[in-house]
């Protein structure tokens, strides 16, 4: 058998499990929901969002400006001051965004620290880090959306950055101002990626679970309740509030930084843009490659006993990554069904051959005829 | 240490505790001697038959032992298992198996001190249970009582039917159902 956990950072991070454990039960243990948090939280984001899409106007500005101004700034305004918990709605969804990129931080740590990400699990990785990108994406995006001074120096800096970019640079830039310069089809543009790519992330999310049976999605309530909890308390220590309504004469220079979303902009202030693009596509392509990184032989496929399997679907129901297919049996068989594994998704772990009672797949670098032998010689000798 | 004829066979996770540096080099705990283990990927390979097949072959208790619950590296092992040796998921284990000789134990990387005072203890309480005949034989009657409750616990004695060991016709006859 290989050397399991050895390295230092699995180590730290399985002995704060286990003092997590003793605090909260391995039932209410946070680690052990670590994905699931995030997505809870995007849960809390789509409800609170859509409360705040109903009253949110997105434009710059407008016809009837001198009488009654509504805009974008004005209707988060509005939001904000005037409709019944307002405020909480939208602090709410200002820190919900935050703790889901705090959890995922903490998802993605957990399963690299824990050597869950490799082999099998490729599938998961790749679109968690596709995940990661959107996440930020939209979470800049509604920092755009309130339309006060930050939006618009964020607006202007990653016109900026598209700029910098050769050959896509002008189509990104058009496509993201919805034509030449900001206007009102500017603002409808950043709701539209803001609302649609989050649904947008529905369907990545289907894509990271699609390779698992029964994914853990959900925390416990206990755990719901408790986050909701921290949510409210940090929404009334820190209400959110507007900067000074944007105006496109002006040039904003300084901006409070949000460091779980606008990190990238403070990077862009920091170094040429060039720069800036390469460590961002370099960074990208380096957190994709890490999978690739540990050496560790191939996972050695469960195989099936062809004249055993019954077809009972049992082994196919227990797999955790939905390795086993069900396959019509062949002509002649007494069977309907015959089990089928596909080698690319198993990971070895014999979870199937514990839900077989005949003995009809095997793991084959560990029979589960020897293991009996070895049990039985063990009591014997 | 050896004072009794206990054989236990330890089924646990590769994953779970770490007992490399506890065991000699025929698979017996050093500490323990009673117990001896057998290692696999994960606690979900081990099948119900294989708790049967050691118990037939003369072991008179069973440790299964998997990673804490929530926290199995192939996701849902430890579940699997649990949930077999309760009776929620097929294949279950045979009733003519002695629940007061299978403790379940689920436990992480770290807990190996855990792991073996409930070894321990486990031995200790199979020694006040009624020695089981040879192989498999019709449990007896006046149920003992107390012995196994102890242990429960959070690393949770598995012993779903309580009292009611079963009487089993069939004694050690009955193979392994195939």
């Amino acid at each position: 058998m290989q050397k399991l956990y050895t390295d230092p950072l699995t180590k730290g991070m399985l002995l704060l499990e286990d003092w997590t454990n003793k605090i909260a039960t391995s039932k209410y243990n946070p680690f052990y929901y670590h994905g699931a948090l995030p997505q809870f939280f995007l849960w809390v984001l789509f409800l609170t969002g859509l409360l705040l899409f109903a009253y949110y106007i997105p434009t710059i500005d407008n016809a009837y400006a001198s009488e009654k101004l509504i805009n974008a700034w004005t209707s988060v305004d509005y939001i904000t001051n005037t409709i019944p918990f307002g405020a909480v709605f939208r602090g709410m969804h200002r820190y919900a965004g935050d703790a889901m990129v705090l959890t995922i931080v903490l998802h993605v740590l957990r399963v690299w620290f824990t050597d869950r990400y490799r082999q099998y699990r490729i599938v998961q990785w790749l679109s968690g880090v596709v995940l990661l990108l959107m996440v930020l994406f939209i979470g800049q995006t509604g920092y755009y959306l309130v339309w006060d001074d930050r939006s618009l120096i964020l607006t202007r800096m990653t016109v900026s950055a598209f700029d910098a970019l050769p050959l896509i640079g002008g189509p990104l830039k058009t496509w993201f101002l919805n034509g030449e310069e900001i206007t009102n089809l500017t603002l409808s543009n950043f709701l539209f990626i803001h609302i649609g790519l989050s649904f947008g992330l529905l369907f990545g999310l289907w894509i990271h679970y699609v390779r698992m049976q029964r994914p853990v999605i959900t925390p416990p309530p206990a755990i719901n309740y408790i986050l909701v909890a921290i949510l409210l308390m940090v929404v009334a220590w820190m209400p959110i509030a507007s900067g000074n309504m944007a105006q496109l004469t002006q040039q904003p220079t300084s901006f409070e930084i949000d460091w779980f979303f606008l990190w990238p902009y403070w990077m862009m202030a920091n170094m040429p843009l060039g720069a800036y693009w390469l460590v961002l596509i370099v960074g990208t392509v380096l957190l994709c490659l890490i999978p690739y990184t540990a050496k560790t032989p191939p996972v050695e496929a469960a195989e099936v006993v062809l004249n055993k399997c019954t077809g009972c679907s049992l082994c196919s129901k227990d797999c955790p990554y939905n390795a086993i297919e069900m396959v019509p049996a062949p002509a002649g068989s007494r069977f309907k069904l015959l089990a089928t594994v596909k080698e690319f998704r198993c990971s070895g772990c014999g979870v199937c051959v514990g839900a077989c009672a005949f003995d009809a797949i095997d793991l084959p670098n560990l029979l589960d005829t020897d293991v009996t032998s070895q049990i039985k010689a063990l009591v014997q000798n | 240490m050896a004072d009794s004829k206990q054989k236990v066979v330890t089924l646990i996770c590769e994953r779970s505790c770490d007992l490399d540096a506890s065991l000699d080099a025929t698979g017996h705990l050093k500490e323990v001697s009673e117990v001896s283990v057998v290692k696999f990927p994960c606690s979900g390979m081990i099948q119900p038959l294989m708790i049967e097949a050691a118990m037939k072959s003369g072991a008179t208790g069973v440790i299964v032992t998997g990673c804490q619950i929530g926290d199995c590296y192939f996701r849902e092992g430890n579940r699997m298992i649990r949930e077999r040796l309760i009776g929620d998921r097929p294949p279950g284990l045979k009733k003519t198996v002695d629940r007061k000789r299978v403790i379940a134990l689920w436990l992480s990387r770290p807990q190996t001190g855990r792991f073996i005072s409930e070894a321990k203890s486990f031995v200790a309480q199979l020694a006040q249970l009624p020695a089981p005949a040879p192989a498999l034989a019709p449990a007896t009657a006046p149920a003992a009582a107390k012995p196994a409750a102890a242990s429960a616990k959070t690393a949770e004695a598995k012993k779903p039917e309580k009292k009611s060991e079963s009487t089993p016709e069939s004694g050690g006859a009955n193979g392994e159902g195939k």
